[in-house]
């Protein structure tokens, strides 16, 4: 194909890494049934299915190399799925080392270079041995005595499935389901997860019997040790009729094929992909298979940035409409100027809605980052030849797409720290009375305007002693501080660059420069992250991020003379400010509010701003909080709340610390927003976080 | 394009034609002196929009404002020559350039005179002309007619 579009390549490269997270993920699902002592033939299906449609879409665009390998491992696993190979450990690890190789591949593909990836070779050649010892074309189904009619709509796969489960004594039933076609996604996927209960679906094919014309019958055939009764019982309805076949039968769907086209013709393209034979090898290369199957559609993050900067202005647009109204009304077109509140208020709530709209497309499950993840542990813990399970929970929590591709960097760190200073070995284990198995938790859910991330090991904990052992001889602290310090402080030790626990140093971690860097990536994400420890018990890593970076609900407030935007996820409460009541504790200054102690900051004061001359009567105290953080800012006025677009600061503003951005606030007009967890970092830093002082002390 | 140009050239250079290629200067007032930047460093020229001042940054930072929806960070040239403060005159103008990071930026200078057509023989070397404190970001003079100009160096006064 001479003239690709550089779009095309983009969403050609996009969806094969689409497609090679999927092969991850199955090997994930695989590499887990595998410990469990289970067997669930579907997912290698599922991995073959993927890599197939990988070589074909490496062949349209001409991606030699992509299309070679997917080839050669695509051999490997119609083996594996055929049953001419059997899935040993070493199988396994060959699988999991394609999806890295792969990585490679996509990368060099990407850049148009033509490198030598001797690891990829390598496994080429581990590719190929594994190969070899297989035995090609077993015969296909002949002494069967199953109906032909049937055996002709099989694909060599599902033959394979069949004589499987027959060897092992299973009986076989048919289902036949009514599906309603305009649910029939749902419902077929619902049928399958169900009967899998039972036993196995070798196959599922129109009946093509007529029906009504928005419904369509099904036959299910499924391989169980269950009896009649038993399916009845589970997976009887209206619009199922269970039967068993029994081994000599007549056809099970005699006029499925010719039918297949003209039944599904115009339906939902979803309900093609169900019944598109990708397993039938000939498939994609047959040509009209290979229009999307799906309905989704890849958009780049910055289209969806620039869409939000339009509603920005339009939100701008919106107040000015709300200006002239109240001026109208000011001047005595009483019904012209509520005509035109009306048309405001119409005018707000699309606009929200439309802000709605396109935040939930930047949304992405965290599972995206995790699936990532689990393959580092898995490495990992082989590497160390640690024993690692992995427990994620919240996976489907939703965040800014952006931060998730920020987020994974961070995650590995903290999870290679937790594997390799965390986790004992097993023999420590066992003397403690550990399970052998250590045990990583990741833990996802969200809480209000936050999502909260948690990766929790059940190791040794921190060695507090050591880390302030290391933190005096390394001269970050002097030993009279260090005897000083509280609990948290000697935790928050961890971020100080280049302490590590660690005597020696390693592939893995133990260079000591981790942490601060994690700790670094946080912030910028408008994210804070809390250390809590049990010696023997273990390590929790707490991180808070916001959901979303694009659009934030703000408040506007002004410090001496300038307007600041304050980020509402943020702030707890605003309460007006007595001059009186404010005491000082170790220098600080506090408030009371509602029985406990607030340290306190003049705004103004402390981003240096020009004392006004006014005298000020009223102010106002906003408490920000994040984390288990809080900090009451004193401010002169509270203009109220408004949603804004936060734009980045330059790159050669990026040395002020303070500020998230910028913001248009109107009439031509830009506004400072601040940066909470720094701001509060930056005044709190006596207790939270010792590394500011530090460097204030030694740096 | 020959016809445009030749005229201000001629009356500017006072030299005839001379084959080596002209290089165009935008001249404008800081403080009391006149200050040239090659004219292709140069994407637009503003009157000032309102100017947020950004607390904490260094001191020749004016601040950031916005321009048709982008956020642009505005240095005070006479602040990064070091001359004398002066109150923005209704003449004071933004000038967007780009630094070698790519970042948008506005130079905000006190009165924009001119376009001038200099050869590069007429652009002196500054070592000997200019004793001051502004002489890092200076790459030459000229002196057009009745006039002297201190031709500035963008990549030195623009933050790296």
């Amino acid at each position: 194909m001479p003239d690709i579009t550089d779009k095309a390549r983009d969403e050609f490269f996009s969806e094969a890494q689409e497609i090679i997270e999927t092969l991850s993920r199955n090997l994930l699902s695989l590499d887990a049934a595998q410990k469990a002592g289970k067997e669930d033939p579907s997912l290698i299906n599922e991995a073959f299915r993927a890599v197939h449609t990988l070589k074909g879409l490496a062949g349209l665009f001409g991606a030699i190399r992509l299309g070679a390998f997917s080839h050669r491992l695509e051999d490997l696993l119609d083996d594996l799925r055929l049953g001419r190979l059997d899935l040993r450990p070493e199988v396994l690890d060959v699988l999991f080392a394609t999806v890295d190789a792969y990585g490679r591949i996509l990368q060099i593909e990407k850049d148009g270079r033509d490198d030598d990836l001797p690891s990829v070779d390598d496994l080429f050649r581990r590719l190929d041995r594994l190969g070899a010892n297989v035995e090609r074309g077993a015969s296909p189904v002949g002494d069967y005595e199953l109906d032909p009619g049937m055996l002709a709509v099989l694909t060599e796969y599902e033959e394979h499935r069949l004589r499987a489960n027959i060897e092992q004594n299973l009986k076989l039933y048919r289902l036949r389901v009514q599906f309603d076609l305009s649910t029939i996604d749902k419902a077929l996927d619902d049928m399958k997860e169900r009967a899998k209960q039972h036993g196995e679906i070798i196959t599922y094919l129109p009946t093509g019997e007529a029906t009504g014309a928005d419904a369509i019958e099904l036959d299910l055939l499924l391989a169980s040790r269950d009896d009649l009764a038993t399916l009845i019982g589970s997976l009887g309805a209206d619009n199922v009729v269970i039967e068993e076949s029994p081994r000599r039968r007549r056809s099970v769907a005699p006029s499925a094929s010719p039918q297949r086209g003209s039944v599904l013709g115009g339906s939902s393209p979803r309900a093609v992909d169900g019944f598109d034979r990708l397993a039938d090898a000939n498939a994609l290369e047959a040509g009209p298979s290979l229009r999307s199957l799906t309905q989704t559609v890849r958009v780049d993050i910055r289209k969806l940035d620039h869409l939000m900067n339009i509603v920005g202005e339009l939100s701008i647009v919106r107040s000015s409409l709300s200006r002239i109204a109240e001026r109208l009304r000011g001047e005595g077109s009483r019904q012209l100027a509520t005509e035109l509140m009306r048309l405001h208020r119409n005018f707000d709530r699309r606009l929200g809605e439309m802000q709605d709209g396109i935040l939930e497309v930047r949304m992405v499950p965290l599972g995206q980052v995790f699936d990532r993840l689990a393959r580092v542990v898995r490495q990992i813990s082989r590497d160390l030849g640690k024993e690692i399970r992995l427990v994620i929970t919240g996976a489907e929590t939703e965040i800014d797409k952006l931060i998730v591709e920020e987020l994974s960097d961070p995650l590995m760190h903290m999870i290679r720290n937790a594997i390799d200073h965390g986790i004992e070995s097993a023999e420590r284990r066992a003397e403690v009375g550990k399970p052998l198995a250590g045990t990583i938790a990741l833990n996802a859910f969200q809480k209000g305007n936050h999502v909260m991330l948690e990766v929790e090991d059940d190791g040794r904990g921190i060695d507090e002693v050591a880390l302030v052992e290391k933190a005096v001889q390394s001269g970050k602290i002097g030993r009279h501080e260090a005897s000083e310090l509280v609990r948290d402080e000697v935790l928050a030790l961890i971020f100080v660059p280049g302490l590590s626990t660690r005597e020696q140093v390693d592939d893995l971690s133990g260079r000591g420069v981790g942490m601060d860097i994690v700790k670094t990536n946080i912030n910028k994400l408008g994210g804070v992250i809390d250390v809590h420890s049990d010696t023997g018990i273990g390590t929790k890593m707490a991180i808070t991020l916001p959901i979303t970076l694009a659009i934030v609900s703000a408040l506007l407030v002004r410090a001496h003379d300038q307007v600041f935007a304050i980020p509402l996820s943020t702030v707890s409460e605003a309460l007006s400010f007595d001059p009186r009541s404010v005491r000082k504790v170790e220098s600080r200054e506090v408030i009371t509010v509602r029985g406990s102690s607030l340290p306190i900051c003049d705004l103004g004061k402390l981003l240096g701003l020009p004392v006004p001359l006014e005298d000020r009567r009223r102010r106002f105290v906003v408490v920000a909080a994040l984390g288990n953080r809080r900090l009451g800012l004193v401010v002169d006025h509270l203009y109220g709340q408004e949603d804004i677009v936060i734009k980045p600061l330059g790159p050669s503003l990026s040395r002020v610390r303070g500020f998230a951005g910028a913001t248009e606030l109107g009439d031509q007009r830009v506004g400072l927003v601040l940066d909470s967890g720094a701001v509060i970092e930056e005044v709190l830093s006596g207790v939270e976080a010792p590394r500011e002082r530090l460097s204030v002390l030694h740096g | 394009m020959a016809d445009l140009t030749r005229a201000p050239a001629a009356r500017l250079s006072r030299r005839g034609t001379e084959t080596a290629p002209l290089r165009e200067f935008l001249i404008f007032v800081v403080g009391a002196e006149l200050f040239g930047i090659e004219l292709t460093a140069i994407k637009e020229i503003l009157s000032p929009p309102p100017i947020t001042p950004v607390p904490r940054s260094e001191k020749e930072v004016l601040g950031v404002c916005s321009v048709r929806g982008l956020l642009v960070t505005v240095l005070c040239l006479r602040r990064k020559l070091r001359l004398r403060e002066l109150p923005n005159g209704k003449r004071s103008r933004i000038l967007l350039t780009t630094s070698a990071s790519g970042e948008t930026l506005g130079l905000l200078v006190d009165e924009v005179r001119q376009v001038v057509r200099l050869q590069p023989s007429e652009i002196e070397s500054a070592a000997s002309t200019l004793g001051s404190d502004a002489s890092e970001h200076v790459v030459g003079v000229a002196r057009p007619p009745g006039s002297f100009v201190v031709l500035l160096d963008l990549r030195t006064i623009l933050p790296s």
